[in-house]
């Protein structure tokens, strides 16, 4: 018996090293859940045998959070959004790019480079881009809806989903009052407050995880959710219909960064070039239907059918148009106004 | 002597994991509180009472409120069900008995937010409650039975009802039966026998297991965005809220505190009216 167990444990270490002595090339990367296929990694292993670790999370915060409560070098490449990019700039958590490392580089749409939060891109790579639209259901709603004011109407009485985020909802408040999508300004936002207090007996849920669902499953008409979510709901269901709002609406872009102190920097760089190629590209947005910032002249990552509706139209749920992206606003730090913007979510809520 | 050292020898395992794991926490929570946060989310160290301060403006009390109506609609909502369910498993044989504590444990084994989900499909609009409702024509309409403070409460109940079955049961076991049997003897209507007889008996069991659910659902703050729809804001979002969104620690550990404070107030009521804490833990 003894000698059964000793065997059995001698087995036991025999393979803890195995694992040892296949560890390589290595490289962790931090992502959002839901955003690069699971094939697309596992190509990325395969081509550069490589060994990906990838964790996800699931909001801005939750990254600062992950990154800053682990030890440097835990992490090599994150997916941080604009505003993020600045706090982790401040916090000195970033580590200055190599460009001349990235052969695909030249990819990138430069429309999309030299954004407020990285002049000249020192720190980070653009990935994808997003904005929240209106999606609604045309066999329930016969009204046209071209601003957030005709959101207000009675007849959508608890029939609509917004996405569970203060910024972006204050902001829709603000701009929809015609002040500023990131006001520090008191009454301004007072004033943004009232108009969600007015819309809030329409509001059927806030939901950030899957506010397309409520479209699928009709349990609500109408959702103001991100674009690639409305692509996803299109697609379930040939009812929908997005408009863009005519005050503009907010808009986010993801980007890769190298964190300071990463211990595989330069199977980072190769992580990087290879999402930046458009093959991989396509495969991503095949998958996850976010505005890609490639450079497409034939619309070989955006199929033209896909980017456009049947009348012609360009669909922006598949293929944020660039005029309409430069109607965007950024979410931009707002220093002490956040316990503000916190006491108004708190109020609406 | 030699006995000493064995007894803390076994005992260090569960000492070191209170103090690593609960106490420290708490110490660093309570440290944090009387700190600041900078505009990118750093952490100012400095000595203010500014987080608790900001504590007492009307919408933070709105939400303390809201907190525990829910918590007490939840707690006296899982008192009615547990109770009668307790009390009548008394008399059942052990092997019943075995069975049926088992299937409550059960759901345990899988993950709760996979649970909620699950009512996600009872109760939508389109969902198995609404369309037996309408198709029985008991309403014309599908009725609003979540992403409301009333989906709330049943994500809440559901969640947390076996806290509340199995110290009831333990309790509802040390019942003694001719107690109740002298009562009716003495001429004790039933109502009189469940007052001054029954529930004296449960009291400690009644007290544990409200405890064990009023306490978390101030906090189980995905009940409230699950099938809430995030339109119930309770003390857990806010703390949450405050870790993540507002970027602001120190004031989310505040609130933390406060709902530490509350629990042991909670329990010194408990003491006072003459419970023992002995009973608490040995459920």
């Amino acid at each position: 018996m003894k000698k059964k167990i000793l065997l059995l444990l001698i087995i036991c270490f025999a393979l803890c090293g195995c694992t040892k002595t296949e560890s390589g090339e290595k490289l962790n990367v931090l992502n959002w859940s839901s955003y690069i296929p699971d094939d697309v990694i596992r190509d990325f292993q395969k081509e550069t045998n490589i060994k990906l670790n990838y964790n996800t999370y699931s909001s801005n915060e939750e990254l600062l959070a992950k990154v800053t409560a682990s030890k440097p070098g835990t992490y090599d490449v994150v997916f941080p959004s604009d505003y993020m990019i600045e706090v982790m700039k401040e916090r000195k958590l970033l580590k200055k790019m190599d460009k001349s490392k990235l052969n695909n580089l030249g990819n990138l749409n430069n429309h999309f480079m030299n954004e407020y939060f990285d002049q000249n891109n020192e720190y980070s790579v653009p990935f994808l881009l997003t904005m929240p639209i209106i999606a609604y259901d045309s066999t329930k709603v016969h009204e046209s809806i071209n601003s957030y004011n005709d959101l207000l109407n009675k007849k959508y009485k608890e029939d609509i989903v917004l996405l569970d985020d203060q910024r972006i909802i204050i902001g829709m408040g603000l701009i929809a009052t015609g002040s500023d999508f990131n006001s520090k300004d008191e009454k301004q936002l007072e004033a943004a407050k009232n108009w969600l207090l007015k819309l809030r007996p329409n509001i059927k849920a806030y939901d950030s995880d899957s506010p397309k669902s409520f479209l699928i499953t009709e349990e609500a008409s109408i959702a103001y959710l991100w674009s690639a979510e409305a692509a996803i709901a299109m697609d379930e269901n040939p009812d929908i219909k997005v408009v863009f709002p005519q005050e503009g609406s907010a808009k986010s872009m993801d980007n890769m960064v190298i964190l300071k102190g990463a211990k595989n920097e330069e199977n980072a760089y190769k992580f990087i070039d290879f999402i930046l190629r458009d093959d991989i590209m396509k495969r991503i947005i095949d998958y996850y239907p976010y505005k890609n910032l490639h450079n497409d002249p034939d619309n070989y990552i955006v199929p033209i059918e896909k980017a456009t509706n049947s009348d012609g139209t360009p669909n922006i749920a598949y293929d944020i148009p660039i005029d309409v992206i430069d109607k965007g606003y950024y979410v931009k730090n707002i220093g002490d106004s956040i316990r503000l913007y916190d006491e108004i979510w708190t109020v609406i809520k | 002597m030699k006995k000493d050292r064995l007894k803390w020898l076994l005992l260090s395992p569960v000492i070191i994991y209170a103090l690593v794991l609960i106490l420290l926490p708490i110490v660093y929570i309570f440290i944090l509180s009387f700190q600041t946060s900078g505009p990118y989310g750093e952490t100012i160290y400095n000595l203010t009472f500014y987080n608790y301060i900001e504590l007492i403006k009307s919408i933070y009390i709105k939400v303390f409120a809201v907190s525990f109506g829910i918590a007490s609609i939840t707690t006296i909502v899982c008192m009615i069900i547990a109770f009668p369910f307790a009390y009548f498993l008394r008399e059942k044989s052990a092997r019943t008995k075995t069975l049926v504590t088992t299937l409550v444990m059960l759901p345990f084994l899988t993950n709760s937010l996979i649970r909620l989900y699950g009512w996600i499909v009872l109760l939508r609009k389109t969902g198995i409650v609404n369309t037996i409702l309408m198709n029985t024509g008991i309403t014309d309409h599908p009725l609003s039975l979540m992403y409301n403070t009333f989906g709330t409460c049943v994500g809440m109940v559901y969640t947390l009802l076996p806290f509340m079955i199995l110290p009831l049961i333990s309790a509802c076991e040390k019942i003694d039966g001719s107690l109740i049997e002298a009562s009716h003897d003495l001429g004790a209507s039933k109502f009189q026998t469940f007052i001054h007889v029954i529930l004296p008996q449960v009291r400690t069991g009644l007290f544990n297991g409200s405890l064990m659910v009023f306490i978390p659902s101030i906090g189980y703050f995905f009940i409230s965005d699950i099938l809430g729809g995030g339109k119930v804001m309770l003390i857990g979002n806010l703390i949450k809220n405050q870790f993540y969104t507002a970027r602001n620690w120190p004031f989310g550990s505040a609130i933390a505190i406060i709902l530490i404070i509350m629990t042991f107030i909670l329990i010194g009521l408990y003491k006072r009216s003459g419970g023992k804490m002995d009973d608490l833990g040995g459920a």
